[in-house]
């Protein structure tokens, strides 16, 4: 454990602190900002939207504290979080922010795909088994290739079925506004995750990555600020 | 005939009730908006459960008014349909 002086602010838990932050706050923002539109309309697509940024204000807080365990236990790998090394804090903090970030994706996703889908409830319990399962895997394996494969897989899932959408948008001659900024979030979104669960893997991009994605939020909140006239 | 989406249905008949001094019987109402017996029934369920409608009786008939948040829905329409296309919902 590291001194209490030294532990008081290092200079990464500072930086994740205001990029949590920064998150966190857009994220409820959205959600919030929406809350009107939804209650009047009922619309399916705007509650898993904005669910999909409540659950992602959730995700970032786990992720946030997933960093401050690290840092203040001097940890410098995930597979120190093992319940045997630090009791149940640490595996849990971290399934909790893997199954919330997988979810706050997956019901982004679902948000733009619901008509697609004929708004099957069904998809929702897959989204949420296949969530447990990632968590689940992301806390019992330590094998940073299987985590790495685990996420290059999602990732290829997600961005093939949001591409599809893009391009019966383009056949329909339908603008398909946010393309750009939804697949940067879903790299994004990958990104963060590999910086969790691989720390050596980024940590030459991790301030590129933090200013990158809180672009992207301020991008989507600026946006649903501009559209619900808040 | 382009079928009409949910949302845009319950703003022709919220517009039906604003349009007729914020004062419609059913019938008129029903035959106003164009749809089924069905699914008209449907609707005023919905917009009544919501809050967007609320039933009165004037002179000893029951009439149809729109409530505060049915003004709002009203006021708020374009809003939502913007929003709903700008992120694809």
């Amino acid at each position: 454990m590291r001194p209490p002086i030294e532990f008081l602010m290092p200079q990464e838990i500072g930086a994740e602190l205001i990029y949590s932050f920064v998150i966190i706050v857009c994220s409820l923002m959205v959600y919030y900002g929406t809350k009107e539109l939804y209650e009047l309309s009922s619309h399916k697509g705007i509650k898993y939207f904005r669910l999909a940024f409540l659950f992602f204000a959730v995700a970032y807080f786990f992720r946030y504290s997933i960093r401050f365990i690290l840092s203040f236990f001097n940890i410098k790998t995930m597979h120190e979080l093992l319940p045997t090394t630090m009791g149940p804090t640490g595996p849990l903090t971290l399934f909790l922010f893997m199954y919330f970030s997988s979810i706050a994706v997956f019901y982004l996703l679902y948000s733009v795909m619901w008509k697609k889908w004929n708004g099957n409830f069904k998809t929702i319990y897959i989204f949420h088994a296949l969530a447990i399962v990632i968590s689940l895997i992301s806390i019992l394996s330590n094998k940073e290739e299987i985590l790495l494969g685990i996420n290059i897989f999602l990732l290829a899932i997600v961005s093939f079925i949001y591409y599809i959408v893009h391009r019966e948008s383009k056949a329909k001659k339908k603008r398909h506004h946010l393309y750009i900024v939804y697949m940067l979030l879903f790299i994004f979104w990958i990104l963060n995750i590999i910086d969790i669960l691989i720390p050596s893997f980024l940590q030459k991009f991790q301030l590129l990555i933090y200013l990158i994605s809180s672009g992207i939020f301020l991008t989507i909140l600026y946006k649903v600020l501009k559209k619900t006239g808040n | 005939m382009v079928k009409r989406e949910r949302l845009e249905i319950t703003k022709d008949i919220l517009k039906i009730i604003q349009d007729n001094k914020n004062l419609i019987k059913p019938t008129p109402l029903l035959r106003k908006s164009g749809l089924s017996s069905t699914s008209f029934k449907e609707y005023y369920a919905a917009l009544s459960g919501k809050g967007l409608i609320q039933e009165v009786t004037f002179k000893g008939d029951k009439h149809i008014i729109l409530t505060e948040k049915g003004f709002r829905f009203l006021e708020k329409y374009r809003a939502m349909l913007g929003f709903i296309e700008e992120f694809d919902l």
